[in-house]
């Protein structure tokens, strides 16, 4: 540790007046300028109009819903992958992580664009469908809420194989095979052991995956068309349509107090974990 | 063949099938001969991959698009790794706030950042979209530098600079020759995160475009509004191909998931 004061000011600032002046101060006063009278003085208005028509409150509850729906399956097929993953040897284990981290590092446009060749009116969907006599015209599966869950899930469910494997890794070897040994069912298993000790990773992989679904905008622009918004596509067009800066920013307000939430809980839960392995 | 052990190769073929096969699909569709976008293609031709050259706002936007990620994150590192350096090796007054502002980029929405720059700097400043771009980018970059490199700095044991220090080293001869040669992995597995993270944005950007400046993914998304034609396929696979190579590379050189 070197004591120098100065010297370590004059590391530190650059960068922490950059995204002080660069980032923060200009989301401040937007987020700022939902609370103004225009006339000076303060008021939550903008909020209450917000709330009170029913298209911001169908976007607003559409995007908590499609928020949890996408973490929830997330989580219930995340621990099925992770469970296979982890049961594999080691070399394939590596492989098969490979193929569950590559998605991410592809652009998030070029993952979403391909759901439009499958999902389309002539998609591969509708032609399987078709074909085996399920629908006679095609379906409208794009354009809805169901592409935008699918695009979604496709895009996050990495993050949540990721912390669950980790967490998964993390558990002691003998749990599983001691609770069977004492009658434990599979059920029982997952409920009572397997649930208990992968809590951590859960809760951080559901965070990344509920707050990454709420802040979409690729997914829902692509998929969801200029009817079904969530809520960052309604803050594109109340700019760029409407010019409503003050609508936007309550929308940014939102946004952001999700986020802060989700993280808020995930810190927490990171602390506890902490603090858990110093005491073991 | 019992259930269970049937269980994981089903898993793992319908969670691997859903991840990547939507992206298998589109490098298809990108050799297609046909007029429209298609699976499965019609014949096979590489038109679809020439067009992608020939269109002038791909280009364009593609230089901009590289412009930007090479440049914001040199930018970012070298606003980060002076920052990581404070915040792992001195006592510095008011650490958690310079943590926080640094990395508070992650935590709030792009399309919120890009918004609030648009309105707070690039309007009353007067300030070209480029180089709004060029901030934004930066900014954004930013806390992915500082967290890579304080972890690096945080693996390296910081008694061989004192020592190099105590045997007549000024301090900053000290970084360059000692600490910065030990941290090499950790700074390009930082730039190339920057990199791919910047290439691939889309909401900080989306409000800070001009006539004739854009950053590719924003550009894409407006073609592929207009025209459903293969070269949005084409242009996807290309560049998918090209982060995975990247990625691929630095793995293979730097460990690069040691550090991310």
């Amino acid at each position: 540790m070197f004591q120098n004061r100065t010297e370590a000011l004059a590391l530190a600032l650059p960068a922490a007046i950059f995204a002080a002046a660069v980032f923060l101060v200009p989301v401040v006063i937007l987020l700022s300028d939902g609370f103004r009278v225009p006339t000076g003085g303060w008021t939550i208005s903008a909020y209450t109009d917000f709330f009170s028509n029913s298209l911001n409150q169908a976007v607003f509850l559409r995007t908590l819903r499609l928020g949890a729906l996408v973490t929830i399956a997330s989580a219930v097929i995340g621990y099925a992958a992770a469970f296979a993953i982890v049961s594999l040897e080691p070399g394939a284990k590596g492989k098969v992580t490979g193929l569950v981290v590559l998605p991410l590092m592809i652009s998030p446009v070029a993952r979403t664009y391909a759901w439009i060749v499958i999902l389309g009116r002539t998609g591969i969907v509708n032609q399987a469908f078709q074909a085996l006599g399920i629908t006679e015209a095609p379906l409208r599966i794009l354009f809805s809420e169901t592409a935008i869950f699918i695009g979604l899930l496709q895009l996050f469910l990495p993050l949540m194989i990721i912390s669950l494997i980790s967490a998964l890794e993390n558990m002691p070897k003998d749990a599983i095979p001691a609770a069977r040994v004492l009658g434990a069912n599979w059920f029982q298993v997952f409920w009572k052991v397997v649930l208990p000790l992968t809590k951590e990773g859960l809760v951080i992989g559901g965070t990344l995956v509920f707050t990454g679904s709420l802040t979409a905008y690729i997914t829902p622009a692509i998929l969801g068309g200029s009817k079904v918004l969530m809520l960052e596509t309604l803050l594109y067009q109340q700019v760029a349509v409407s010019n409503n800066f003050v609508a936007a920013s309550v929308i940014a307000f939102i946004l952001i107090v999700m986020s802060f939430a989700a993280n808020i809980l995930l810190k927490r839960v990171a602390t506890a974990r902490n603090k858990q392995r110093s005491q073991a | 063949m019992t259930l269970r052990s049937l269980f994981i190769p089903i898993t793992l073929l319908l969670v691997i099938a859903f991840l990547i096969g939507p992206f298998l699909i589109i490098v298809a569709a990108s050799f297609s001969a046909g007029e429209t976008l298609a699976f499965p293609p019609q014949g096979f031709s590489l038109r679809w991959i020439a067009k992608v050259f020939t269109v002038e706002s791909f280009r364009a936007s593609f230089g901009m698009s590289l412009f930007l990620a090479i440049g914001g994150t040199a930018a970012a590192l070298i606003l980060g790794i002076p920052a990581s350096y404070a915040l792992s090796r001195y006592k510095l007054p008011g650490a958690e706030i310079v943590r926080t502002v640094v990395s508070a980029p992650i935590i709030v929405p792009g399309i919120i950042v890009g918004l609030a720059l648009l309105r707070y700097i690039v309007v009353p400043f007067q300030v070209g979209i480029t180089l709004a771009l060029f901030l934004a980018h930066t900014a954004l970059v930013l806390p992915y530098a500082v967290r890579v490199v304080s972890a690096s700095l945080d693996n390296l044991r910081s008694d061989i600079e004192e020592a190099a220090v105590l045997l007549g080293s000024s301090r900053l001869g000290a970084f360059f020759r000692v600490v910065m040669p030990n941290i090499r992995g950790g700074i390009m597995s930082a730039f190339i995160l920057g990199f791919v993270t910047s290439f691939n944005q889309v909401p900080v950007s989306l409000f800070l475009s001009g006539p004739g400046v854009r950053t590719l993914p924003v550009d894409m998304i407006a073609y592929m509004e207009i025209v459903f034609d293969p070269s949005v396929a084409a242009l996807s696979s290309l560049l998918a191909f090209l982060s995975i190579g990247i990625v691929f590379v630095a793995e293979r050189f730097l460990g690069f998931s040691r550090y991310v």
